[in-house]
């Protein structure tokens, strides 16, 4: 258990830093060459940085037998689950504010 | 990857009229600096910025705003964990309030027309910019290290000394958490400008270490509604990456100044931008 927190830390500053550098460069080098799919690929590893994070406490904590805080942990998964189910499932285009793609 | 991911939504043929991209950086740089220096996402400053300055449509300011609140969130993330000023469980706990609040508020921001998400977002300003300029300064940590913590409290070491807390009031945080995750889906605004406060006023925990746990929780609650804004066709894909390639150098310098800035004056800075901000979005529908 000592020493358990500080290495689970460690391992989420890893996955942040990692999630953070390739979205960067994968959204610099979208700009740059004006290539929309790198830009798409750089903004959705970002949006899914935070997810990975989780999913990373969650397992950290089941190792650490936190069960309590690992079922919180899950919790939130599931949360953000839901809302890429809910995107998923969103009529597209939904807002006039942005101008129709083909128009 | 789930499919929706993956059809593009709007690129470079998008309707939408972009400006500069070394622009966009540097609002995203200005505002990712001040979110990582405050403990804040920096979305209430970048959304307003996006709209009066720019001139882009504020749905499309939101999704970008929310894109930016990940990066700022995730990059300071990195700095707080290496100094030990993140309390990983209490973030937990109330993550469980603000990602629900978050998604909910993603969803009801459809709901919306674009004057309303206007006025929703001047009044919201206006609450917390006076919360913030009238809210109490006192210390809450014990020097006494003999106190117990408790499960969710901790201890932190500060200028050499090694301070304890207790987390008071935990259902007032978890209640302050749900409205910020909410706010956070429906205005692009990371939520940190409520939480923060709250949990040092109210919860007794140490303002950096509110800061830089409610830093980390953003990442997860602006996730929790960006997916939806992204299906959506809200995020301009350039505009979203200029803004995010400015907030992230910016969010690890802001985070690495902010044990040298007297938070006090910048607090004073923050509430008085709030107003004035709050003002002109109103005047924008009004």
């Amino acid at each position: 258990m000592t020493g358990g927190p500080l290495l689970l830390n460690r391992v989420i500053e890893a996955v942040l830093t990692a999630g953070v550098l390739v979205s960067g460069a994968l959204m610099l080098a979208g700009l740059a060459l004006e290539r929309t799919p790198l830009l798409q690929w750089g903004i959705v590893v970002l949006m899914l940085t935070p997810v990975a994070r989780v999913v990373v406490v969650t397992l950290g904590l089941a190792l650490e037998r936190d069960w309590a805080f690992a079922l919180i942990s899950l919790w939130i998964l599931g949360v953000l689950a839901s809302s890429m189910y809910v995107a998923a499932h969103v009529a597209r285009p939904r807002s006039p504010a942005v101008a129709p793609r083909h128009a | 990857m789930p499919r929706f991911l993956l059809p593009l939504p709007s690129g470079y043929d998008s309707g939408v009229t972009e400006p500069s991209s070394w622009l966009l950086a540097l609002a995203g740089a200005g505002t990712g600096i001040v979110g990582s220096l405050l403990g804040i996402g920096g979305g209430a400053f970048l959304v307003p910025l996006l709209t009066l300055y720019f001139g882009i449509p504020i749905r499309t300011a939101i999704a970008a705003s929310l894109i930016s609140v990940i990066a700022t969130a995730s990059a300071s993330a990195t700095v707080n964990l290496d100094r030990g000023l993140v309390n990983l469980r209490l973030g937990l706990v109330l993550e469980v309030a603000t990602s629900v609040g978050g998604l909910a508020g993603g969803v009801l921001a459809s709901q919306l027309s674009q004057p309303q998400l206007f006025m929703a977002f001047a009044l919201t300003l206006a609450v917390i910019g006076l919360l913030v300029a009238v809210r109490s300064k006192r210390r809450n940590v014990i020097a006494d290290l003999a106190v117990d913590p408790g499960r969710l409290g901790g201890r932190l070491l500060e200028g050499g000394k090694e301070y304890v807390y207790r987390v008071r009031r935990l259902p007032v945080a978890f209640g302050a958490s749900l409205l910020a995750g909410a706010l956070s889906g429906l205005l692009g605004v990371g939520g940190g400008i409520i939480k923060v406060p709250v949990l040092n006023t109210f919860c007794g925990i140490p303002i950096r270490v509110a800061g830089a746990t409610s830093a980390l929780m953003i990442g997860v609650t602006a996730a929790a509604s960006a997916f939806i804004y992204y299906a959506r066709g809200d995020v301009v894909l350039p505009l979203a990456a200029s803004v995010a390639l400015g907030a992230l150098p910016a969010s690890l310098l802001g985070a690495r100044l902010s044990d040298r800035v007297q938070i006090r004056y910048l607090k004073i800075l923050m509430a008085l931008l709030l107003l004035g901000v709050s003002l002109r979005m109103a005047g924008e529908v009004l």
